[in-house]
């Protein structure tokens, strides 16, 4: 029953983590962007929620602010902070610096007004019921599953079907060869953002409902949305996907064996395991080298 | 008055031996790593325990901590061999993250969230060094001779080596440079020389607890030698002054609560790195672009 328990609720976690990491994987993957504030858009998000909905506000305006706190911040700190750098440079270095930088700050300012310590967002929807005999689970768990399931078909339609998801890809391989098709390589790039950071939005309201939030949770989703992004191979959106899913079970099914202060141990096991055996990851074509 | 400042020149000392040594893999080798803190906390948690069991003296703590840092060390050196980069930002935040669990749990040895106390002060040639205007001698005498060694390093053949690999790997191993050797032995060096840090840190304060040694630490000394100045000599020690020196600044505030201090400090040196890498990527200290 444990066991069963246990592989319900890691798949739970394993879908947000999917889509927080997915979000990173597109950014990443089409721009090239190392965006450690990845992680400080999350927290912002959630925060923001917590903040409409624990006011009483209601659901809507909360996933609203949430969505648009998100959007914007992620669209803001590639105009005023990306953009500048890739004006003169833009190695990989100097653009992980700034954007870790923004992250610390994010992470402060947020602590200083919100309080450093837990808070979470009691909904109707977090009290677990009994589907079979000893296993409880909650509509939440349902909601997360259905919720990144939706999206990451949304996101494939829309990279394989639509132009402007088809340009994204072309980013990827080529953004000089997007310029010669008339395309703007920087808008293109802003569209990754705004996806990218939207994807984030139901991950963090649904974490703030579950296992609760504090401001250092950034470094966690930046832990995650990195170790999924190499463990399924740079540049694969699907790949991205499966290792998220992959990490969030095997963190629940280590509770099998291990205490829960030892889970993030688990997914840093796997992340080493990669990195030493097969750098180019699950799904990826070119080696991490 | 004097008590006060001549503790903060200790702390100063002993985060610019952080702050250097971490120069050493950033700048010379490209290992961009957030895992500094582990070796600073294991250097000062194998000192409070050769202290309290074996016996004081830094010349049986200082080789103990290096030793054993150098040693695991080899844990952070095994990823760096196989990605660069990016990848390795992750995996050395892994090793971080991991680090601090171990430090909370493993309580016979590190004494968990309580951490070790009454850690005898630092014997140097049978003399107690506890008052810290007495201590300042040791750890400048340290950060000197971190220095030296460092600068010595990187002028000899081996800092050519390095700095060939970080700017091509393929180019210095067609050379006939032994690329995986090289880069194994400048992370040990590296961790070897920030346990010192922690030895005189642990003996200094005569108590520690993992809260010394947690990511804000890897990343406050990752902003030092980034606003300092990467791959510069005195980059690193500017940063760490700068920045030790900011809590007190802030204190100066009336209005802010004591509390927030610690706050505020990491959202300026956090907006201070975003702004340096628009404006002035090679930091306060460094002229040309960083690398």
């Amino acid at each position: 029953m444990l066991a069963i328990q246990l592989a319900i609720t890691g798949l739970q976690t394993g879908a947000l983590y999917a889509l927080t990491a997915v979000g990173f994987s597109l950014i990443f993957g089409s721009t090239r962007i190392f965006h450690f504030a990845h992680g400080a858009t999350f927290v912002i998000a959630a925060y923001l929620f917590y903040w409409v909905y624990g006011t009483g506000w209601g659901l809507v305006p909360g996933v609203l602010a949430a969505t648009l706190g998100a959007v914007l911040f992620g669209l803001v700190l590639d105009r005023l902070v990306y953009v500048p750098i890739q004006r003169h440079e833009g190695s990989f270095f100097t653009v992980f610096v700034a954007s870790f930088g923004v992250g610390i700050a994010v992470q402060n300012v947020i602590g200083m007004i919100f309080g450093r310590g837990f808070t979470s967002v009691s909904t109707p929807l977090s009290r677990s019921a009994e589907i079979i005999p000893g296993v409880y689970v909650s509509p939440l768990a349902w909601i997360a599953m259905l919720c990144t399931a939706l999206l990451l078909g949304a996101l494939h339609f829309f990279l394989r079907r639509t132009h402007t998801g088809t340009a994204l890809r072309a980013l990827a391989d080529d953004p000089e060869l997007v310029r010669t098709f008339g395309l703007n390589p920087r808008r293109i790039a802003a569209t990754a953002f705004v996806v990218g950071s939207a994807l984030v939005v139901p991950a963090a309201i649904i974490t703030s409902a579950t296992t609760g939030l504090n401001p250092t949770i950034g470094h966690h989703v930046m832990l995650i949305s990195l170790a999924a992004t190499i463990v399924g191979g740079i540049g694969s959106i699907s790949g991205t996907m499966l290792a998220g899913l992959l990490l969030g079970l095997a963190e629940s099914l280590a509770l099998l064996v291990v205490d829960s202060q030892w889970t993030e141990a688990v997914t840093f096991a796997i992340l080493f395991a990669f990195i030493i055996i097969r750098p180019s990851g699950l799904l990826g074509r070119i080696a991490a080298h | 008055m004097e008590a006060y400042i001549y503790n903060l020149v200790n702390l100063i000392a002993i985060y610019a031996i952080l702050a250097v040594t971490l120069n050493f893999i950033m700048g010379y080798a490209g290992i961009y790593s957030l895992a500094h803190a582990v070796f600073f906390g294991l250097g000062a948690y194998v000192a409070a325990w050769v202290a309290l069991h074996v016996h004081p003296s830094i010349f049986v703590t200082l080789p103990a901590a290096m030793a054993s840092a150098a040693a695991l060390s080899l844990l952070l050196a095994l990823p760096a061999l196989r990605v660069r980069g990016e990848y390795f930002v992750a995996a050395s935040l892994g090793l971080q993250v991991l680090a601090v669990t171990v430090f909370s749990e493993w309580k016979s040895f590190t004494g968990g969230i309580g951490g070790v106390l009454a850690i005898p002060p630092a014997d140097v040639f049978g003399v107690e060094v506890f008052k810290p205007q007495h201590f300042a001698i040791v750890s400048i005498i340290a950060l000197i001779v971190v220095i030296g060694l460092i600068n010595a390093l990187v002028h000899s053949s081996f800092g050519r080596n390095l700095r060939a690999i970080r700017d091509s790997e393929s180019a210095a191993a067609s050379f006939g440079k032994n690329v995986p050797m090289i880069k194994t032995l400048s992370v040990v060096i590296s961790a070897a020389l920030a346990a010192i840090a922690g030895a005189l840190y642990a003996s200094y304060m005569s108590f520690i607890n993992v809260e010394s040694f947690t990511l804000d630490t890897s990343v406050l000394v990752m902003a030092m030698v980034i606003i300092g100045g990467t791959g510069t000599v005195a980059g690193p020690i500017v940063g760490a002054a700068l920045l030790m020196l900011l809590p007190s600044a802030i204190s100066w505030i009336d209005f802010l609560p004591q509390t927030e201090v610690g706050a505020l400090q990491q959202i300026i040196y956090g907006l201070g790195m975003t702004l340096l890498m628009i404006f002035r990527p090679g930091g306060i200290v460094g002229r040309r672009a960083a690398v």
